[in-house]
């Protein structure tokens, strides 16, 4: 294995240290409508996002917007329209003909419409990819200004996997046509209560 | 044969070429839009060149701590010195793990080790899921852009290419149709894989974690579904700590397609249950790049492409016209100091204009490595060569007006010149547009001749 030389080739040929720049985040501090902002962004990205009244109107909104999902796999306990329970044992592959998964985001960010979810969200990993139409649920409370915000929010957690979603999977790999739906989920609908 | 030679092929159909330019600088206007929305946005570029300096001066206990982390998290982390080593390693770790097939997301380091013809020389099927690397995998291409790898590619050419290998009707061409059928294509072939390789956008040393990002989620595909996941790096990924992703996935997929932020950005710390997680450290050069004082930022990139899009001569020269890994102004002062004789026409294809450097995320100084390198290339390289890459570049590339307009500069004067044509004092007119506000419509074409005839 060639670790040392490795390291020891980057030792000496490395410059002399540099310092980390110190990071004055009032530079980026905006006093701007967060739901507003982040609404603007997941439309921006192809997603949809919707403002609810309260978390009981969650489950006739989903009814209303997927009235053909059969196959559902709720996540959390804001939405009873789970058809398909899954476990940490579940077997990703059997998750192939899942129609509809509903997920509850830990946090937002305004500047770009991502939603952070992470393993614990989501029982399976593959989940938010392999369905064939996701809803992110999230508090409006948890929506932040910027990145800085939600990396400082998260920073406590426990790390296994996660990811910031924002939009439903997309490619302009023809032609430079923006295509919806690559190989991920092919819609994403963000409910903010 | 020389980038000037290529690019006049490339030159051949004009309506092609001319759509090239056009959707490229497209996407450097998409680029400008997003990037004029972010309040700090030069404060970011700032951040991210001074993170990126801090990370070169103190990147052996950076790679040591981030593999710390990393096992600690239950992730195995291999060390290949050069690209035999690396393509060895995914292999022994493919073969230990009995797997067959694979599916692989964009990684150029891949492409750069020519991974794939390696694997499959073993009997192991390499499937790459990205559209664009998939569209020039059957096309039995390699990328011509880091970003967008079939841009060459008309959507006429996808369509016949998809009727011979994935049985498609002909659709002159309908990319919606074209992409649904991949992606069934695709999921096929996620569902059988025995193992997935990434790419690594950012490994961060204070958590062990990297970060992959995709817009269409083929990447977290592959490696959720699959038993091994391996994860391919070049060192010069690594980033000091996780705050610091909120600057570079601020300025990341903004520099690269106008986005604000890719579909997916995936933190992987630890494999899930039942599965590995593999990653590879490649050197493959870059410790030498590191000595070089003058070029060492170029090991900042993290490969957005957006120098590609708003540089002249890669819009319409094409990015296989550079015959190398990483095409555009980052790969022409990346390639030389891989192999200089082989590269020393790349700093050459190059106006020096220098809007590659402005719109740079990292701030690398792209064009003045560009003269940089030309500078150690007239000393260096053998005279033969050097004389015949200036040839080749003044009789192709200057003195074929209807490729560049530069109709009136003779062969002779740039020989002539040699020494002094690298000072490029001749072409600061180009360093005058800074950041090319005023081409917005036009093409390079036209533009130059403007400008001409201002003069
Ligand atoms: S050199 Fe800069 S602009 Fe070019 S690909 Fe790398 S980061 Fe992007």
């Amino acid at each position: 294995m060639s670790r040392a030389s490795i390291l020891n080739a980057v030792k000496k040929n490395k410059p002399d240290l540099l310092p980390l720049p110190e990071i004055d985040l009032d530079v980026f501090s905006e006093n701007i409508d967060l739901v507003k902002t982040f609404i603007g962004n997941v439309e921006f990205v192809g997603g949809r996002a919707i403002q609810l009244g309260s978390v009981e109107n969650i489950d006739s909104e989903i009814k209303n917007l997927y009235p053909n999902a059969t196959k559902i796999v709720s996540c959390t306990r804001d939405s009873n329209l789970g058809t398909i329970s899954i476990s940490k044992n579940t077997n990703p592959h059997g998750l192939e003909t899942i129609d509809l998964a509903i997920v509850k985001g830990e946090l937002a960010v305004a500047e770009n419409g991502a939603v952070w979810i992470s393993e614990n969200d989501l029982t399976i990993r593959v989940l938010p990819f392999i369905t064939n139409d996701l809803i992110l649920i999230v508090n409006k409370e948890d929506i932040h200004l910027h990145m800085h915000s939600a990396y400082k929010a998260i920073s406590k957690r426990d790390r296994t996997f996660g990811l910031f979603l924002s939009g439903p999977s997309k490619t302009a790999d023809i032609e430079q046509c923006l295509v919806i739906g690559a190989q991920g989920a092919i819609s994403l609908t963000v409910l903010i209560v | 044969m020389a980038h000037a030679d290529e690019a006049a092929l490339f030159n051949k159909d004009e309506s092609k070429v001319d759509w090239h330019d056009k959707a490229l600088w497209f996407v450097r206007q998409k680029r400008d839009k997003s990037a004029h929305k972010v309040k700090g946005w030069e404060t970011l570029r700032d951040l991210a060149s001074a993170i990126k300096a801090n990370v070169m001066s103190n990147l052996d206990n950076y790679l040591v701590q981030f593999e710390e982390n990393a096992q600690k998290n239950g992730v195995t982390v291999h060390w290949a010195a050069d690209a035999e080593e690396h393509n060895k390693i995914v292999h022994s770790i493919l073969q230990q793990t009995n797997v067959k097939k694979v599916v692989k997301s964009k990684s150029m380091l891949t492409e750069e080790c020519h991974l794939n013809p390696y694997l499959e020389a073993n009997g192991i099927e390499v499937v790459d899921t990205d559209l664009g690397e998939r569209i020039v995998q059957l096309a039995k291409e390699v990328p011509s852009h880091i970003v967008l790898p079939a841009i060459h590619k008309t959507k006429e050419e996808v369509d016949v290419l998809f009727q011979k290998h994935l049985g498609t009707k002909p659709s002159n061409g309908d990319p919606q149709y074209l992409t649904n059928e991949a992606r069934k294509h695709l999921r096929d072939k996620f569902l059988k894989a025995d193992a997935a390789i990434t790419g690594v956008n950012f490994a961060v040393a204070d958590t062990g974690g990297i970060v992959v990002c995709t817009n269409e989620g083929n990447a977290d595909m592959g490696a959720h579904l699959a038993k091994v996941h391996i994860a391919c790096m070049g060192m010069e990924k690594l980033i000091p700590q996780e705050k610091h992703l909120g600057i570079f996935l601020r300025l990341l997929a903004r520099s690269a397609t106008g986005q604000p932020i890719t579909t997916y950005s995936s933190h992987f710390n630890k494999p899930a249950p039942g599965t590995e997680m593999h990653i590879v450290i490649v050197d493959n050069g870059r410790t030498e790049q590191l000595n070089r004082e003058d070029f060492r930022a170029s090991l900042h990139c993290i490969r957005c492409g957006a120098c590609m899009n708003t540089c002249p001569i890669y819009r319409r020269s094409g990015g296989h016209s550079y015959k190398a890994t990483i095409p555009g102004p980052i790969g022409s002062i990346l390639s030389p100091g891989k192999d200089l004789t082989k590269h020393s026409d790349l700093p050459f294809a190059s106006t020096l204009c220098g809007s590659c450097s402005d719109v740079c995320p990292v701030k690398i100084n792209i064009h003045e490595q560009l003269y940089k390198w030309r500078q150690v290339i007239v000393k260096d390289v053998p005279q033969p060569v050097v004389k015949k890459t200036v040839l080749k570049i003044a009789g192709r590339v200057l003195a074929n007006s209807k490729m560049y307009g530069f109709a009136g500069k003779s062969a002779r004067f740039i020989l002539k010149h040699a020494p002094r044509f690298v000072t490029y004092s001749k072409f600061n007119a180009w360093g005058e547009a800074r950041d090319l506000p005023e081409v917005k419509d036009d093409n390079f074409d036209t533009w130059y001749k403007k400008r001409q005839k201002h003069e």
